[in-house]
C-alpha cells in the first residue's frame, strides 16, 4: 500500500471514528501543558538560580596579604590576570586617607594604589584615566567635595603625597568598594596588598583559586586571607543537579502516564475495530499495513494535539509571563508524539495479529 | 489450476482434534464449488486456509500455481490481494465510505492507482446494477444490494479465485439469487468457492465438497 493511500485511509478512518483520535490529541495536548507547567517551570526556576550564581559576585576571589613578605609583587600580579581561568583581576594597596589639597578641613577619603586596567572596574565619566603620579575619584568623592569637573589635587595624609585629579568614576557593580573613595596607579615595583579575581565561571572558583595560591607560593599560609566563593559553587553544583533530576524525573512521570493512557484508548480502539482490521486483512492489507494505520490514526491526532500544545504556551508565555525557554515547549511535543508513537505499537500489532477469521466469522 | 488444495490439515490449538484432516482438492477454473457440512465440519476454516488467512499444519495451498507454504506475511497479502477475492456475511462495509470507495479497497491494497481503480469500480458497480448507488452509504443500501457492492468489491482486482462464506445467509430468497447469479457470471473466468450450508446455493453450484 503506498504512503499517500496510507495517509488517506488513516485520514479517513479518524474521520470515521473520530473519538479515539480526539482522545489521542488531547493525551499528548495534556503532556505538553502539564510538562511545561511543572517541568518547564522547574528549569526556569534553575536557569534563574544558576543566573544568580553565575553573576560576577559569586564567582570573585579576593587575596589580602597584611604580612612583610612582599607575596603580592608586580609579576605575581601579572601572572594573575594572565590565568585561563580568570575573566579579569585588579590588585591594589591598603586604601589610605586622602583630602582635597585645596580643602583644608575636609573629611578623608580612601585612595587606593592600584595595578591592572582601571577599566575592568570603573567607567569613565568625567576626564581621563590617570598616569602614574595622577588620581581619579570616584562620583561619591566628587560629590561629596563639590567638584562638578575633576579639578585640583588629593594629599594623602601619611605620604603626603600630592596627586593631580585627572578623572571621575563610577565603580562597576562587582566593585562597589571603589565607589567612595579615588584610584591612583602604583609605581612599578610597589608590592600590593590586595588582589581581586573574577573567575570566567562559577564552576572554575575552586581551581581559580588553587592556581592563584600556587602562584603566590606564600612563606607562611597565614600571611594571605581568602575570601572565597568556592562554597557558593558547590551549592550551585548540588542546586542545580538537584533540579534537573528533579525535572527529569518529572518529565518521565509523565510522559509516563501519557504512554500508558494512550496505549489504553488505542487498545480499547483496536478491540473495537477488530472486524473493521480484520476484514482489511482479507481484502489483502498486510500486518505492517494495518500497524502503519493504527500507528498513523494515533499519531496524526497526538501531534496536532501537541502542536496545540505549543500555541498554547506561546500564549501563555506573552500573556501569563511563563518563563520558559523558547525551545522547551516544542522539543516537549516532539517528546509527546514519539511517546504517543511507541504507546500504540504494542496494541496496533496485537490488532495486526489478531486471528482474522475468528472476527470475520457471523455466528 | 487457479486453486488447488494438497494434504491440508490444521488444528486451532496444538493438542486439540484437527478441524481439518488431510483435505485435498483441485478448485477448476470456471467452476463454482460449494463446501458444505454440519456446523462445526470447518468450512469457514476450510475457505479461510484456501485464502491464506490460516496456515495450516500440514499440506500446501497453490494460488494461481504459486505454492504459497514459503511466502511470508507480506507474500501472502500480495497474493490474496491480486488473486483473491473475498466475500463475507454481512457484506462488511466501511459504514463511514461510499459504496464506490468500499468497491475500490482491495484495489487500494494492491496498489492499483487511483484513476484505474475508480473506473474498474464504477464499471463493476454499473454490471452489477448498483451505478446509481455508488456514491451512497452502506447504511443507505438493502440488504442484498450490500451483499453485491460485497461481490464487486470482491471482483475489483481481477483474482482467479473467489471465496465467499455463506454470502446469502443473512438474505432472503430473492436476494440470495441475486447474488448466486452475480457469483455465477463471475465464474466465467474464475474459481468460485462457497462455504455454504443453505440448500439453495448446494443446488445451484456445479461441484459440492462435504467436509
Amino acid at each position: 500500500m503506498s504512503l499517500r493511500d496510507l495517509l488517506a485511509e488513516a485520514l479517513a478512518s479518524i474521520r470515521s471514528q473520530w473519538v479515539p483520535a480526539v482522545c489521542a490529541a488531547l493525551l499528548a495536548l495534556a503532556m505538553v501543558l502539564v510538562t511545561v507547567l511543572t517541568v518547564g517551570r522547574t528549569a526556569a526556576a534553575e536557569a534563574t538560580v544558576q543566573e544568580r550564581l553565575e553573576s560576577a559576585g559569586s564567582r570573585t576571589l579576593i587575596v589580602q596579604d597584611g604580612s612583610a613578605h612582599e607575596n603580592l609583587t608586580t609579576p605575581i600580579v601579572a601572572g594573575i590576570a594572565a590565568l585561563s581561568v580568570v575573566q579579569t583581576s585588579f590588585a591594589t594597596s591598603f586604601p589610605e586617607d586622602a583630602t582635597p589639597s585645596a580643602l583644608s578641613g575636609a573629611a578623608p577619603a580612601p585612595i587606593w594604589w592600584f595595578q591592572g586596567n582601571p577599566a575592568d572596574v570603573a567607567s569613565l565619566i568625567a576626564g581621563r584615566w590617570p598616569q602614574p603620579g595622577e588620581a581619579m575619584i570616584s562620583e561619591q568623592m566628587a560629590a561629596g567635595f563639590g567638584f562638578e569637573d575633576p579639578v585640583g589635587a588629593l594629599t594623602t595624609i601619611y605620604g603626603g603625597e600630592e596627586l593631580p585629579v585627572v578623572g571621575i568614576y563610577r565603580a562597576s557593580g562587582a566593585w562597589s568598594d571603589y565607589a567612595a573613595g579615588a584610584l591612583a596607579p602604583a609605581a612599578d615595583g610597589t608590592v600590593m596588598r590586595v588582589v581581586t579575581a573574577i573567575g570566567t565561571s562559577a564552576a572554575v572558583v575552586p581551581s581559580m583559586q588553587s592556581q592563584i595560591l600556587s602562584l603566590i607560593s606564600a612563606q607562611d599560609p597565614q600571611d594571605l586571607r581568602i575570601v572565597s566563593p568556592a562554597s557558593l559553587a558547590d551549592i550551585q553544583a548540588q542546586v542545580g543537579a538537584d533540579l534537573t533530576q528533579f525535572s527529569r524525573s518529572l518529565l518521565y512521570l509523565i510522559l509516563i502516564a501519557g504512554a500508558v493512557l494512550t496505549a489504553i484508548v488505542v487498545l480499547a480502539d483496536v478491540l473495537v475495530r477488530q472486524k473493521d482490521l480484520g476484514r482489511r486483512r482479507a481484502l489483502g492489507a498486510t500486518r505492517a499495513d494495518l500497524v502503519s494505520l493504527v500507528l498513523l490514526r494515533t499519531v496524526i491526532p497526538a501531534g496536532c494535539g501537541a502542536i496545540f500544545g505549543v500555541v498554547i504556551t506561546a500564549i501563555l508565555t506573552t500573556t501569563a509571563e511563563l518563563r520558559t525557554p523558547i525551545t522547551f515547549a516544542p522539543a516537549v511535543a516532539i517528546l509527546a508524539t514519539l511517546t504517543a508513537a511507541v504507546a500504540t505499537v504494542s496494541p496496533a500489532l496485537l490488532g495486526a495479529y489478531r486471528d482474522p477469521v475468528l472476527v470475520l466469522r457471523t455466528p | 489450476m487457479p486453486l488447488t488444495a494438497e494434504g491440508v490439515t490444521f488444528t486451532y490449538r496444538r493438542g486439540r482434534d484437527a478441524v481439518i484432516s488431510d483435505f485435498g482438492h483441485e478448485f477448476r477454473d470456471g467452476t463454482v464449488t460449494a463446501l458444505t457440512g454440519a456446523s462445526g465440519r470447518g468450512k469457514s476454516t476450510l475457505l479461510y486456509i484456501l485464502g491464506l488467512l490460516l496456515r495450516p499444519q500440514a499440506g500446501t495451498i497453490h494460488v494461481g500455481g504459486i505454492s504459497t507454504d514459503s511466502l511470508r506475511d507480506a507474500g501472502r497479502a500480495a497474493v490474496r490481494a491480486g488473486n483473491i477475492g473475498f466475500v463475507f456475511q454481512d457484506a462488511a462495509l466501511d459504514p463511514s465510505r461510499t459504496i464506490l470507495d468500499a468497491v475500490m479497497e482491495p484495489a487500494r491494497y494492491a496498489g492499483v492507482p487511483r484513476a484505474e481503480r475508480t473506473s474498474r469500480a464504477a464499471e463493476l458497480l454499473d454490471e452489477l446494477g448498483l451505478a446509481e448507488r455508488a456514491h451512497h452509504r452502506p447504511g443507505e443500501i438493502s440488504g442484498g444490494q450490500a451483499q453485491r457492492v460485497a461481490v464487486a468489491r470482491a471482483l475489483i482486482n481481477e483474482p482467479t479465485v473467489v471465496l465467499a462464506d455463506e454470502p446469502t445467509g443473512n438474505l432472503d430468497r430473492g436476494n440470495a439469487e441475486t447474488v448466486l447469479a452475480a457469483l455465477r457470471a463471475a465464474s466465467a473466468d474464475r474459481t468460485i468457492v462457497i462455504a455454504t450450508h443453505d440448500p439453495f446455493v448446494i443446488e445451484h453450484v456445479d461441484h459440492v465438497v462435504e467436509l
